[in-house]
């Protein structure tokens, strides 16, 4: 089987129902990586988070839902729906939201971003199947749509998660 | 740096010279003068499709944003490539130093003051330390991450601790013997101890410093050091910074950082579909 690697930015978010995609997205820091997954169906996809709320520059947000976690989530998971995974069937898998050494208070953006994706997939009765958060090391989330494999690479190590 | 970059600083060190005396010194070379004008018609800078020549470049930008573009397109391609000792793949470094350097002016914005003059080259050079040890070097990262992620001492007291030096110092040697103005010099010694540049170098120093994290967090955290860094308290509490700001800055450098990142990664002769 031939895989096709497809590049997920920051700020985007890629879906798939293709067996040989594996979506991959670099240089999760303090950002948060949702990858979701029907392996009945086959279909997954995966968005890169750069900020937790929308409100701190609306028309950004309008622009681009997928910068902001409270905008983004809701739009993959919708759109895995729109592609014919069942809710209760999907896996989500959680990397990134990562901090600076003895954060005093003003970089806790990885933290509120995971924070507020906690409560949206809570709120749409998805279930963090695993997760690798928090932090100081940068990760790469790739996510295999045949399989639904979800799998980090950080500091020249790589694990499934 | 090439001997017209290095021509350029010592034109913009020299309080005789004029706007004249840069655009004969850039129109010499004929790719950094193509460099200047494609960046130079960015939207960041501010003049998109307006200008044609060298001469309405330097006149309608002036000659500290000249010096910016020149020794962008001159560090570019140092930048481009993967850094290995620091696990960074290619392109990665120079898309920090951007995102850092438009931190840092944006940041500056945002506390309502004006951008010091030497934050914006400061910003792009302020990881020069790291081509020298990553690349030249290949240092071997694996006992400063160890002492780094195991024992929660930040990257560059670990590079420190290991090597006898750290990235900020190398880079700010080699600006040093590139004559470099003391400012931005300061700028790059100090980005990770704000609280230890001289007080007039202060302000310039934890905008920097700031927009460093800042980079991070929007994206651009590769590598073996990550967020493993201490941001400091005293410049932090010296700019006035809240969550918010960092929030409202972080939205604003990505749509520049993309635009940017693509025209210096041309300079250093990589086109857009290229790393």
């Amino acid at each position: 089987m031939r895989c096709v690697q497809i590049t997920v930015g920051i700020s985007e978010m890629k879906v798939s129902d293709k067996a040989d995609d594996v979506l991959v997205t670099y240089s999760l820091g303090s950002c948060v990586g949702l990858a979701l997954h029907d392996p009945a169906r086959g279909v997954g996809g995966l968005i890169h988070c750069m900020l937790p709320l929308s409100r701190i520059d609306p028309a950004k947000a309008k622009a681009n839902p997928m910068m902001f976690t409270d905008t983004g989530v809701p739009q993959l998971i919708q759109t895995v729906l729109d592609m014919g995974a069942v809710r209760k069937r999907l896996v989500a898998k959680v990397a990134g939201a990562a901090a600076p050494l003895q954060d005093n208070g003003v970089f806790k953006i990885g933290e509120r971003n995971y924070v507020v994706l906690r409560k949206i997939l809570w709120k749409n009765d998805i279930l963090i199947a695993s997760e690798e958060v928090g932090g100081t090391a940068a990760r790469t989330m790739y996510l295999e749509i045949g399989t639904g494999k979800t799998r980090i690479r950080s500091g020249g190590v790589e694990k499934e998660l | 740096m090439p001997s017209s970059g290095l021509e350029v600083v010592r034109i913009v060190n020299d309080p005789d010279s004029s706007l004249a005396d840069l655009r004969r010194a850039v129109e010499h070379d004929p790719s950094l003068t193509t460099n200047i004008l494609r960046l130079a018609n960015s939207a960041y800078f501010g003049r998109a499709g307006e200008i044609g020549t060298l001469q309405d470049a330097v006149v309608r930008l002036g000659m500290r944003r000249i010096l910016h573009l020149v020794i962008g397109s001159a560090v570019a391609p140092l930048a481009q490539p993967p850094i290995r000792g620091y696990d960074m793949p290619a392109g990665s470094l120079l898309r920090h130093s951007v995102a850092t350097a438009v931190a840092s002016e944006e940041l500056a914005h945002r506390l309502n003051r004006e951008p010091p003059d030497q934050c914006f080259t400061a910003g792009l050079l302020h990881d020069l330390g790291k081509i020298l040890l990553g690349t030249y070097l290949e240092i071997d990262a694996a006992p400063i991450r160890a002492l780094a992620y195991e024992q929660g001492v930040s990257f560059q007291d670990a590079e420190q601790r290991v090597l006898g030096l750290n990235h900020a110092e190398v880079g700010a040697l080699l600006l040093e013997q590139w004559n470099l103005p003391a400012p931005i010099v300061g700028a790059v010694r100090w980005h990770h101890e704000p609280d230890a540049a001289p007080d007039e170098q202060s302000f310039a120093t934890d905008l920097v410093h700031v927009a460093n994290e800042i980079a991070r967090m929007s994206g651009t955290a590769d590598g073996a050091d990550g967020f493993n860094y201490m941001p400091s308290a005293g410049a932090i509490s010296r700019l006035g910074m809240t969550e918010r700001i960092v929030e409202q800055v972080v939205s604003s450098v990505l749509s520049h950082l993309n635009e940017l990142s693509d025209l210096f990664a041309q300079t250093a002769g990589v086109d857009r579909n290229g790393s």
